[in-house]
């Protein structure tokens, strides 16, 4: 690992053992904000002197009673939407420029507790959705790889922000794919977790039956720190599931013999073709997977462009009824992208609501059938290297199927990790899914694939330089 | 691929409550396909008694 940048785990470590301080770690992450933060845009809003003195109690708690847990005095980011007491949470839409909620969601709440330190508000689409925009109150996030190129979104300054070192760890959101679209372009590792695992109480709803919230860091084990604090049933979430919260870190370093990997292939060879990068190095990771002793099927799935028609379906029609009443009174104020998906709302008529959850019934079951006998499948995150971030077409909804809308729909886990670097030198990943609740075996293999290639030694250019 | 005329955007955009430019509807009106060709791809030959997927049930809360 990069000697400068510490993963959550080993920054745990050396807090545990006393040889790091949070405050000096907390420094550290502010000197590469001051240094990067100009050209990433990571951050809409710096929470600079909290963080301080979070870092501050929990050095002097570390030094009186040891840490509470390895998140203790971790530097982390939370997304824009997620509500913080006292601290803007504006959404990066004009609309909520001076919202300052009286609460925190839940999620901030349980990182608290936990003992991370809050560094502040990362950058998103608006309200999770369209982007890059250039029309809103603060600029875009831009890739840590290559400033010229998108992140991703909708969690594109949680994915700028850990690819950098800004921050160790922070939340992203996931509808369509918001969580580990940033994390595949910007070479980090990603979860959505299963649907209701993480509650969603005080985060601004992109589509409630698809949302999801869930860990952004450098590596899987990471992920599963955080996942760690951030699981377990919410009384004010009425989509959190009632089911004890499994040891996300147990299956690590058990290796992979014996593991049944499904790979869809037809969804990124045939259904949306990815770029060769992208395509080499899924086939690297199935050689990878197959030398460290797990088993190599293949699924068929329905096509890809079956799961978008029903998500986008869903997604459209609940994010219009909850943008409604905005959408009718002030329209104006939002961002073009996100105006030009609101009105998309206009289109899709009740029936076409119902049917398409009824679609979502059916899809789902034919993932529980396909997953029989396996205990992982495979396909891409993404279909290519970031494009540059002024050449991200509006309407990208109905370019081409993404590979991530298929574990909102079913509401599977899966997991993005980096899967080495293709065209201009930009990251590439793969997708790993796993069956309801089984994050632990997802972790399991994620983890083990990092450990057996080398793409978590290499941090972008630009924190060296 | 359908097509959608002036008047039948204009009753959805009454219906839906949205004040829209000229441009924006003529912009709208060039997606109208892309929606139409996924409200047709969710539909399949399933029969009246196919459930949805966001069905309900009672739990012990309910009964407390």
């Amino acid at each position: 690992m990069t000697e400068a940048i510490p993963t959550i785990a080993e920054a745990a470590r050396l807090i545990a053992a006393k040889h790091l301080s949070p405050v000096e770690l907390t420094r550290a992450c502010l000197d590469r904000v001051q240094a990067l933060d100009g050209r990433l845009h990571a951050f809409v809003h710096l929470t600079e002197d909290r963080a301080l003195n979070e870092a501050r109690a929990a050095e002097t708690a570390i030094m009186r009673h040891g840490p509470k847990g390895p998140l203790h005095g971790i530097p982390i980011g939370l997304k824009d939407i997620v509500d913080t007491k006292g601290i803007p949470t504006t959404c990066q839409s004009k609309l909520l420029q001076d919202n300052i909620p009286d609460t925190d969601a839940t999620c901030a709440e349980k990182l608290a507790a936990a003992g991370t330190v809050l560094m502040g508000k990362t950058t998103t689409h608006e309200f999770a959705d369209g982007g890059p925009s250039f029309d809103l109150p603060a600029p875009p996030a831009r890739n840590p790889w290559n400033t010229e190129h998108f992140t991703a979104g909708s969690s594109s300054g949680t994915g700028a922000g850990v690819a950098a070192g800004l921050i160790l760890g922070g939340i992203g959101t996931d509808t369509g794919g918001s969580i580990r679209g940033p994390a595949a372009l910007c070479g980090i590792a990603g979860i959505k977790p299963t649907y209701g695992l993480v509650s969603r109480a005080g985060v601004a709803p992109a589509a409630f039956s698809l949302d999801h919230i869930g860990p952004m860091a450098w590596t899987a084990e990471d992920c599963a720190l955080m996942l760690q604090a951030l699981a377990g049933h919410d009384p004010r979430d009425p989509a959190s599931a009632s089911r004890p919260v499994a040891n996300y870190t147990a299956q690590l370093n058990n290796g992979i013999k014996g593991v049944r990997i499904g790979v869809i292939h037809h969804f990124h060879e045939t259904d949306h073709k990815v770029s060769e990068g992208t395509q080499r190095s899924i086939t690297a990771a199935i050689a990878t997977f197959r030398d460290l002793g797990a088993e190599i099927r293949e699924v068929q799935l329905s096509p890809l462009q079956d799961w978008l028609a029903c998500g986008s379906l869903i997604s459209i029609t609940e994010r219009a009824a909850a943008y409604e009443e905005w959408a009718r009174t002030r329209l104006g104020e939002f961002s073009e992208r996100v105006r030009s998906r609101l009105m998309l709302g206009a289109f899709v008529t009740g029936v076409d609501y119902v049917q398409a959850v009824r679609r979502r019934r059916e899809l789902r079951a034919e993932l529980q059938s396909a997953m029989k006998g396996l205990d992982v499948v495979l396909t891409a995150t993404q279909p290519a290297e970031a494009a540059k971030i002024d050449a991200v077409p509006k309407w990208d909804l109905f370019a081409a199927p993404n590979f991530t809308m298929p574990f909102n729909v079913s509401g599977y886990p899966a997991i993005s990790v980096c899967a080495g670097f293709g065209a201009g030198d930009l990251p590439v990943a793969i997708q790993l899914v796993a069956k309801p609740f089984q994050e632990p075996t997802l972790f399991r293999v994620a983890d083990a694939f990092e450990k057996a290639t080398p793409f978590r030694d290499r941090r972008p250019a630009l924190v060296s330089a | 691929m359908p097509d959608i005329k002036d008047e039948a955007l204009e009753f959805l955009l009454a219906r839906a409550g949205l004040q829209l430019t000229d441009e924006q509807k003529a912009e709208l009106m060039t997606v109208y396909a892309g929606i139409a060709a996924m409200a047709e791809r969710v539909r399949k030959p399933r029969g009246h008694m196919a459930e949805l997927a966001h069905v309900y049930n009672f739990t012990e809360e309910d009964l407390a």
